[in-house]
């Protein structure tokens, strides 16, 4: 007993959680806790804030990744195997439907996260100084989580897949000069063979979610680093706008105070600067709103971690992944979408080619990127910024409804078909 | 709220795991085990003793499936259909019933879509018969299931199914290929036909089809033909069966079938050439085969492949161990070959047939027959350790030529010989040629010398 008492606490060396300095602890003796602070304030855990939206997307990552490398285990990425493997796993392997289904499913629930969490950050104004930045990582974020769902939509080698990839590479080639030649390197040939399957495999597995998990770890980083999750201190703070510069940078009122080292509390080596710090900190009298990140933080990151999980299971539970028939390039299907993500475009490519294939996704991407730089508004004060708002929620809802027109309206020869409208298929 | 959060956790920690157990539940209770239970119990009915049944009532439930890699199919029907290859199950309830009349097409190795259609790879009911969205190739009516047999059977009458023979003469006769496309020939007016049995149109679509083609497809340019019901039937049989895969040569792969095109590669394989002509073409050493299966009752010539030295006293032919529809297999070739295909045969040589190939061939079967490939390799290339014979082995036989005389070779294979020793004083070396004389006739031995010859490696190539 003695002896068990000693493996245990050398393994947790913290103290008991009922103490503070355990409290404490916890979080930072733990590699992977510590990026939360020890102590956060009340409104960072907010949920009209945040909706917690950037944990859901993370906590669908993680099961993207668990269930993607079960997947992996009996995947072959040729065509002939592919498409077997993926009856295979429908009709032999254990928990296979189950498995596949998570993935799907968690797949496109991410992809909607991602896009959900960026509309938050921007209408809590999250993306001010010090953040700039940290919104470019997430706009790069958004597109690597596109890029690994379309990756990935190939390989189950079904029609659905193959004619989604080729309509998909169509609409990028139609970029001047460089658009062929990129479609090209992508696919490994003119069209959507083996040679593509086998690279989207590359990007699909280790490629992408190499890069998805290096620009994680930057974007947590940095929102630690800002000063911890967006709070809607504006409403804490009556203050005149000007005042309340970014969210929560100091104003440059009172230089850093400096309190005498203290004999009840344990100091590490540090270097000692003066100055303003870049980032955000805690003033004093915000002290008081402040709370151990145990259990109120854990409990509530944990809630969100199980609701995530159960909804997807059971949404796997309840709804097979689709599986059409095997890959035939020698049969288009009329029509032939686009992943739903890329059907806004597709349906601007039906009128331009030039506008949904160059043009709307470059300014798409670059708006994005460059919202930061160029909303030079300093309140974060909805009623401040109305025209940002009244933008990109025009932005929001023309992609959705173009969308929404190509994944529902849209029929044989892309004619407009309402969805109540039944076409018969195989009419030649 | 603040308080409430680990009972929420909690509870929601439990819902996560009960929905793990449904998920584990629901992979650990497919139907087809269900089906394998109900299936043992059956078996387990007709065993009298107590021990074999428990036995047979534990047996582990698993997937069976038929392999059939040159088609990339794999027919997991037989996890339920689990009495088709056993004559037991004659009056079994279905699904477990045996499949009667399936003379050599074998469950085991031809599998069942390729005749029953559906979705081999799927475990569940409703999956495997086909009668599923995306799979477009469902479990074919009774009626049409003989059509498959024209997937393999492509020319020529087909045994028990007119209905191909008349449904392609209907198609030569009418100028289909005016229009559709057919392995690559044919026009393209109409879709190509090439693999028409694989698609998704139903028989039922295809009948309709050819009684009143703009009925079931319109704006359709097809003519309306005024088949007759029957006609209409028979050229649904015909499209059914249309494939661009090339199972028969599969199957005949598979050597199952003792069919002609598999006698031709045995008749190659064994180089009958060699020694029988047909028609007049080939070697003159044996009978000539053209018209044999008249002359011969097929009972007396599967014996005469079995013995020939029964069968016809003081015969030369040698005795080939061939299985029964290999023999089956020659029989059909004679009695279809030509004179085309003896030159065909002749000209797929890798060398030219001279009067000696018949002794060479011969020569070949007594050299395996007899055991000299046991010292001398089967690739003539010696090498067994032999100590203290000369050069410490049994010498090659594959450059006798640069030593020998025929007549030298013919002695030593009669007469046997000590091998040279390499140091005079040892002891002998335990292996040495035995005298072949009383074993085999001068005739035999010519024809073992002829074989060897004809393998002589050239000095040059020796390099």
């Amino acid at each position: 007993m003695k002896l068990l008492n000693e493996i245990w606490r050398s393994i947790v060396r913290r103290d008991p959680l009922s103490t503070d300095k355990g409290k404490s602890e916890l979080v930072f003796l733990n590699v992977w806790l510590h990026i939360h602070p020890a102590k956060v304030k009340k409104e960072h855990m907010k949920f009209r804030h945040t909706y917690y939206l950037g944990f859901i997307t993370f906590f669908l990552f993680l099961i993207l990744v668990t269930t993607g490398i079960a997947l992996m285990c009996y995947y072959r990425p040729y065509p002939s195997q592919a498409y077997q493997d993926m009856k295979d796993l429908q009709f032999v392997v254990f928990l296979g439907p189950f498995l596949r289904g998570m993935h799907r499913w968690a797949a496109h629930g991410m992809v909607i996260c991602v896009f959900l969490h960026m509309c938050r950050v921007f209408y809590t104004a999250s993306y001010k100084k010090p953040r700039q930045f940290n919104w470019v990582v997430g706009v790069v974020l958004l597109l690597l989580t596109l890029g690994l769902s379309f990756t990935g939509y190939l390989l189950p080698w079904d029609q659905l897949a193959y004619w989604a990839i080729t309509v998909g590479t169509n609409i990028g080639s139609y970029a001047p000069m460089v658009g062929g030649q990129l479609r090209e390197l992508l696919l490994g040939g003119h069209s959507v063979g083996e040679g593509a399957l086998i690279r989207f495999y590359v990007l699909h597995v280790a490629v992408l979610p190499a890069a998805m998990i290096l620009l994680t770890i930057v974007h947590f980083w940095r929102v630690r680093k800002d000063g911890g999750l967006s709070r809607p201190i504006w409403t804490l703070k009556r203050k005149p706008a000007e005042q309340l510069v970014t969210i929560g940078a100091p104003a440059a009122v009172e230089p850093l105070r400096t309190v005498p080292a203290s004999s009840s509390k344990t100091y590490g080596l540090m270097e000692v600067v003066t100055g303003e710090p870049i980032f955000e900190t805690i003033s004093p009298e915000e002290e008081d709103d402040a709370v151990f990140a145990y259990p109120f933080a854990f409990f509530r990151e944990g809630l969100a971690l199980m609701v995530t999980v159960t909804t997807v299971m059971a949404v796997s539970l309840l709804f097979r992944a689709p599986l059409e028939e095997m890959a035939n390039p020698a049969r288009t299907p009329n029509p032939a979408k686009a992943p739903w993500y890329f059907l806004g475009l597709q349906e601007l490519v039906s009128h331009s080619a030039l506008l949904g294939g160059v043009v709307a996704p470059t300014v798409m991407v670059l708006a994005l990127l460059a919202i930061p730089y160029i909303d030079r508004n300093l309140s974060r004060r909805p009623g401040d910024r109305k025209w940002a708002i009244w933008l990109f929620t025009g932005f929001a809802i023309v992609n959705l409804v173009l969308i929404i027109i190509g994944t529902f309206f849209r029929g044989p020869g892309w004619a407009f078909v309402p969805p109540w409208v039944h076409v018969v298929p195989g009419a030649e | 709220m603040g308080r409430r959060l680990p009972q929420i956790f909690f509870l929601l920690s439990l819902l996560a795991l009960g929905l793990l157990l449904a998920a584990l539940w629901q992979a650990s209770t497919p139907g087809w085990k269900d089906y394998q239970h109900a299936f043992f119990q059956l078996e387990a009915q007709g065993e009298p003793n107590a021990v074999t049944k428990a036995a047979v009532l534990a047996t582990p439930p698993e997937i069976h499936q038929i392999m059939l890699p040159g088609l990339q199919r794999v027919d997991r029907c037989t996890t339920c259909h689990l009495g088709v290859d056993d004559p037991t199950m004659k009056n079994a309830p279905e699904p477990f019933r045996y499949h009667q009349g399936l003379g050599p097409h074998v469950a085991s190795k031809f599998g069942c879509t390729i005749c029953h259609g559906g979705q081999g790879l799927a475990t569940t009911v409703k999956d495997a018969h086909g009668d599923v969205q995306f799979w477009e190739t469902p479990l074919l009516a009774r009626e049409y299931i003989r059509a498959s047999c024209g997937r393999c059977h492509k020319e020529g009458d087909v045994p028990g199914v007119p209905e191909l023979t008349e449904g392609r003469q209907l198609f030569e006769a009418n100028g289909c290929h005016g229009c559709h496309k057919l392995n690559g020939v044919g026009g393209s007016i109409g879709p190509d036909l090439s693999e028409e049995g694989a698609s998704h149109r139903s028989p039922e679509w295809l009948l309709h089809h050819f009684l009143a083609p703009s009925q079931v497809s319109p704006g359709s340019v097809m003519p309306n033909y005024h088949f007759t019901p029957q006609q209409a039937r028979s050229l649904t049989y015909y499209m059914l069966s249309l494939t661009n895969q090339d199972m028969g040569t599969y199957y005949s792969s598979l050597r199952l079938i003792p069919s002609a095109a598999f006698g031709r590669e045995l008749f190659v394989e064994k180089n009958c050439i060699a020694c029988h002509s047909i028609g007049g073409v080939g070697a003159k050493a044996g009978p000539d085969l053209l018209g044999v299966t008249k002359r011969h009752s097929l009972e007396w010539l599967d014996e005469q492949l079995v013995n020939p030295d029964q069968v016809y006293p003081g015969s030369s032919m040698p005795q080939y161990d061939l299985e029964t529809n290999q023999r089956k297999a020659l029989v059909a070739f004679m009695e279809a070959a030509t004179t085309l295909d003896a030159q065909a045969i002749l000209e797929h040589r890798e060398h030219l047939l001279t009067p000696e190939d018949a002794a060479i061939e011969a020569g070949k079967r007594d050299f395996a027959r007899f055991g000299c490939a046991g010292c001398h390799g089967t690739e003539l290339q010696g090498g067994l350790p032999n100590p203290n014979a000369q050069g410490g082995q049994v010498p090659s036989l594959l450059h006798l030529a640069d030593d020998y005389t025929k007549e030298e070779v013919l002695a030593v294979v009669r007469d046997g010989r000590t091998p040279p020793l390499d140091n005079a004083k040892g002891q002998a070396p335990p292996l040495y040629m035995p005298a072949w004389k009383q074993v085999l006739s001068d005739e035999d031995i010519h024809q073992l010398v002829e074989f060897l010859w004809s393998r002589q490696k050239k000095a040059k190539d020796s390099w």
